[in-house]
């Protein structure tokens, strides 16, 4: 049976997301897996909100933000940038592959790197295979 | 109150007794609860059968008082039982709030711990490894002991909760004003924590708290703290900043950080995600490569966040092959 | 709670989304969902017929939530809250979905495109169900304005307000006004007299009424936000200082630049060789009147180096901007001077960009002045010349164009010093709580759109502390500035956005785990209540502080968690 992964993207506002708007102006095609949720900031992005996206079937998790330097309020993808390695040591430790959370820095002009990102991630997640979290809890549950 | 005894049960499901003892804990207040209430099982205190539990009539007990996760069969068995059986059910303590310390077994499988106890453990004499199967047969006849889960569950995952007491053990006081607030019928609304506050534990810490930026994590014994000031501020792991309030902040005050054994706050989802988030957030540097030094400062930091609250996570479990 | 009666909205965008999204099918999905009374598609759902279609839905069906999903909500949000507005809705009753950007423009397979689309929208009705009403705030607009720095831009920008009406405070740390340029005789490139320029501006400045002058004086501290600062600012009388303290509406930040140490460049001989001077410091001579060696003889040969200090690895990489004009200034001023002095200039590339300066630069190629290029990077050396030489010293130049290696005479040799960030720039950063680039230069809203304001509402930024700029560049920001301040201070009050973080004082526990991370500073620690707030007049609604709050008790209005969660959930159905 063929696998479509299903990505969550969590964009900020300003570089990301526009950046995704522009892939779209400049008709830059991409895979279709990422469903994208927008947030003014990186900053904003609780590891929870990931942990979230991979409890409700998300088989990958994007995360956009502004390049370092370039934040629109000035500091905020730096606080992202400190929550990623503790998120990832995290999820391996729950034994999901790391591979499956990535961060990105994605610029208002980025367009095409969107794109390439967003080809990419799903190439890999598709590699990954099905995230394994909603099979698991519904073998312990038949278990039971 | 009225003439009839109240009908209370008690019971411990995959739990290390700890919270049985903050029930004696409330010292001769267990006597006042006596005096008004029937206990009709108390595994660890009173020989009660589960069968006498299984003769009752829907509703029959008035209180019945879960600690423990439910790790096996029998938990749940008697998890269903109590739920049928009594009026109210309360998740007594961490390990039945939130799987607690037995839920880490979450992060491994349960062929690992099996392997691990009956096979590898060098107590065990050579030629008798034998893995407890659910099922035996011997000298012709079928024997069952309790089914060992896959994982474990919070109460909740597997029976309908009306209260929730936490606590590594809940603290006695606490244990107390609860006890008496049911007995008196002052009851919040199902679904509420009880015996807790619905603050984290800082608001109650004694401590100093000042603007955090963190640059290096120490183990406990790796700095001497100041006894007055934040440890998470001094870079010292500390849950409290995650953790609801109720304890008493006993650990924090003797100078030990706080496990979070109370369990998230009220609008946190994910007690280790949040405390992950709060904490990464303070440290005190803007370059990729000295952001992951400074976090490897925090060597076990999952089985930290998730100490009381593998099974009660978003993830719930660990899913490696 | 009442239920929800949602109306679902599909737009086919012309052909733009229908060509490849099968509206009717999202419309469809969607007419299925519990709390949708009403889904509909329609051609251009932005046209007037669009928006009053929802508008009449709203009314007819009692909607209290609607979902539009059409482009994206950075084009017709605020189309959109508006619409729902004029129905009698919340304006943030309403949610988009993007599935013009996010589907039909960027796939091609409809069946793809389509599942997509109705799961972005499964998104938007998710979310939009949590949604919650919310109200801009109005906050009072104080008309006063500080300005920080008393040079060129500083003084322009305080003429343009207080002409305008507004009563503005000009802060100089320096003795007198004027600023860098009072240091300069005459300016590119149509040679006038910078004195004239000072001296006009720095008299119409005293004499304004409503201009209150402030030197010898820093601004020690700024609290409050936009339409509300609190100013102070210490003043050094003699051996004595006073403190004063003024409300403000904006701030003017006009710090300029300071030049570059020549000392730094090793091989140039700043401070050893008694004739290598600083184009400041031949701009001192000029105004004196007389070009002289130290010795006090007339010089024969004058040698003038462009881009001591930038564009240069070591040093600074950016171009400095005014140094190549003023050089060819120097190259007239000499000849002028001293019609036999044999002039060289020694340069990278001529930059020449602005209005007239190309012109300027073709009569200085024609008065004899000896153009030698050097490489980035491959600097010219500079020693004494021998006693047989009839020069002061000798100037190595790897000549790039010809390829040699060419030897110049020099008696005097003028180092065009760039320009750079004071060293209290940081400070300055600090005090008004805006941001600095790698060089130290503030940074601005936006570099191309915003060029002024900075990310902090009220403070805005002109001249050179914002980077290297020449005069009328600088003129041009101070008065857009000041335009700026105008425009929203004629108002008399400002809306502030509805969205921002907000803390609930119960469940904050005083951890102060968020104190650091808020890059407006909007988040305030009450030490008796051991609480932490946010002023929510100053937050921009970043949400770094609600993602960090370990207690859960920020909250960040229109990014709820539940708000996102329930997202999450929509777009995995």
């Amino acid at each position: 049976m063929s696998y479509e992964p299903k990505i969550v993207g969590f964009l900020c506002n300003w570089c990301s997301y526009t950046g995704a708007d522009l892939a779209g102006t400049s008709r830059v095609h991409y895979a279709p897996n990422i469903r994208i949720i927008r947030v003014m900031c990186s900053a904003r992005i609780d590891p929870t909100f990931v942990l979230k996206a991979l409890r409700e079937g998300a088989d990958g998790v994007l995360i956009c933000g502004c390049h370092p330097g370039d934040c629109h309020y000035s500091e905020g993808n730096y606080k992202m940038m400190r929550r990623y390695p503790l998120l990832k040591k995290m999820l391996t430790d729950f034994g999901i592959e790391p591979a499956r959370v990535r961060l990105e820095w994605v610029s208002a002009s980025e367009g095409q790197r969107f794109a390439e990102v967003v080809n990419d991630m799903t190439q890999r997640v598709r590699e990954l295979g099905p995230s394994p979290i909603q099979q698991t809890l519904a073998q312990d549950m038949a278990e039971r | 109150m009225a003439d009839k005894k109240l009908q209370i049960a008690l019971y411990w499901g995959a739990a290390c007794g700890g919270c049985d003892v903050a029930v004696l804990d409330t010292n001769e207040f267990i006597l006042d609860v006596a005096a008004v209430a029937d206990i009709r099982l108390w595994p660890i205190a009173a020989d009660g059968k589960y069968k006498d539990i299984e003769a009752m009539a829907d509703g029959e007990l008035d209180l019945a008082i879960f600690n423990g996760g439910v790790r096996n069969s029998e938990n749940e068995h008697i998890a269903h039982l109590l739920r049928q059986k009594s009026k109210l059910l309360v998740a007594f303590g961490s390990c039945a709030y939130m799987g607690g310390i037995p839920g880490l077994a979450n992060l491994t499988s349960r062929e690992k711990i099996l392997e691990t106890a009956y096979r590898r453990n060098p107590s065990i004499e050579w030629g008798n490894r034998v893995v407890p199967q659910p099922e035996t047969k011997l000298n012709g006849k079928e024997l069952e002991i309790p089914k060992f889960y896959r994982r474990v569950y919070k109460l909740d995952q597997v029976v309908d909760v009306d209260y929730y007491i936490p606590g590594c053990p809940p603290q006695p006081d606490r244990v107390r004003e609860t006890l008496l607030a049911i007995v008196k019928g002052e009851l919040p609304p199902k679904g509420s924590v009880v015996g807790a506050f619905d603050h984290a534990l800082c608001e109650d810490c004694p401590r100093t708290k000042n603007e955090k930026k963190v640059k290096k994590f120490y183990r406990p014994w790796e700095i001497k703290a100041d006894p007055d000031t934040c440890l998470l501020e001094q870079g010292v792991l500390c849950c409290g900043v995650a953790t609801r309030s109720g304890c008493g902040v006993r650990c924090p005050t003797s100078g030990i950080p706080c496990r979070g054994c109370y369990g998230p706050p009220p609008g946190v989802t994910d007690q280790g995600a949040k405390l992950a988030s709060a904490v990464a957030s303070i440290v005190d540097s803007k370059d990729p490569n000295e952001i992951e030094e400074i976090l490897a400062g925090l060597p076990d930091f999952t089985s930290f966040a998730y100490r009381y609250g593998v099974a009660a996570s978003l993830l719930q479990r660990s899913y490696r092959q | 709670m009442e239920e929800q009666r949602i109306g679902v909205y599909v737009c086919q965008c012309g052909t733009n989304i229908a060509k490849v999204v099968n509206c009717e099918e999202v419309v469809r999905a969607l007419s299925e969902q519990p709390g949708v009374v009403v889904a509909k598609t329609y051609k251009y759902m932005c046209s007037n017929p669009g928006q009053e279609m929802i508008i009449a839905d709203i009314q007819e069906h009692g909607l209290d939530r609607i979902v539009v999903a059409a482009c994206s909500p950075r084009m017709h949000e605020p189309t959109f809250r508006k619409a729902i507005q004029t129905a009698g809705l919340n304006p943030y009753f309403v949610e988009m979905a993007n599935i013009r950007e996010q589907c039909s423009w960027v796939h091609d397979d409809p069946q793809v495109a389509t599942d997509k689309a109705r799961a972005l929208t499964f998104g938007a009705l998710h979310r939009v169900a949590k949604h919650e009403p919310l109200e801009r705030m109005s906050v009072e607009m104080c008309p006063d304005v500080l300005v920080i720095g008393g040079g060129v831009c500083g003084m322009t920008a305080a003429l343009e307000l207080a002409d305008g009406g507004n009563h503005v405070y000009l802060v100089e740390r320096e003795g007198t006004l004027g600023g860098n340029v009072a240091r300069v005789d005459l300016t590119a490139p149509y040679l006038d007299s910078a004195r004239d320029l000072i001296t006009a501006l720095v008299t119409r400045v005293e004499e304004h009424k409503r201009i209150d002058v402030l030197v010898h004086s820093q601004v020690s501290s700024l609290e409050g936000f936009v339409g509300n600062f609190t100013a102070t600012v210490e003043t050094i009388w003699g051996d004595g200082a006073s403190v004063s303290q003024f409300r403000v509406g904006n701030v003017v930040v006009a710090t300029g630049y300071k030049e570059f140490d020549a000392s730094r460049v090793v091989h140039y001989g700043y401070g050893k060789l008694p004739n290598v001077i600083t184009s400041f410091e031949f701009e001192k001579m000029l105004r004196a009147g007389r070009i002289q060696t130290k010795e006090g003889k007339i010089p024969q040969y004058v040698a003038i180096i462009h881009c001591v200090g930038s564009r240069s690895k070591e040093f600074h990489t950016y171009c400095s901007r005014v140094c190549c004009m003023t050089a060819l200034k120097y190259a007239h001023e000499v000849k002028s001077a001293i019609p036999n002095c044999y002039v060289s200039d020694v340069y990278i590339d001529m930059h020449a960009f602005g209005k007239g300066h190309e012109d300027f630069y073709k009569r200085g190629s024609e008065a004899k002045t000896l153009f030698l290029m050097y490489a980035k990077n491959d600097h010219p050396v500079i020693r004494k010349a021998g006693p047989g030489d009839d020069c002061e010293m000798l100037i190595e130049v790897n000549e790039k164009l010809s390829g040699e290696q060419i030897e110049i005479p020099a008696d005097l040799v003028i180092l065009m010093v760039g320009m750079e960030a004071r060293e209290d720039s940081d400070a300055v950063a600090r005090l008004v709580n805006i941001s600095r680039d790698k060089d130290g230069w503030f940074i601005e809203s936006h570099p191309k759109l915003d060029p002024v304001a900075t990310t902090t509402d009220g403070i805005y930024i002109a001249g050179v502390c914002a980077a290297p700029k020449d005069i009328p560049d600088t003129v041009a920001q101070a008065r857009a500035a000041a335009g700026r301040i105008l425009a929203k201070t004629i108002r008399g009050s400002i809306e502030i956005d509805a969205v921002f973080a907000e803390i609930d004082e119960d469940k904050c526990s005083g951890c102060r785990v968020c104190n650091a991370l808020c890059p407006y500073s909007a988040i305030t620690y009450d030490a008796s209540k051991k609480k932490s707030t946010v002023i929510s007049a100053v937050c921009k609604a970043c949400g770094a502080c609600v993602a960090a709050c370990p207690s859960g008790a920020i909250k960040a209005r229109h990014f709820t968690d539940s708000q996102i969660f329930a997202q999450i959930e929509g777009v995995l159905t």
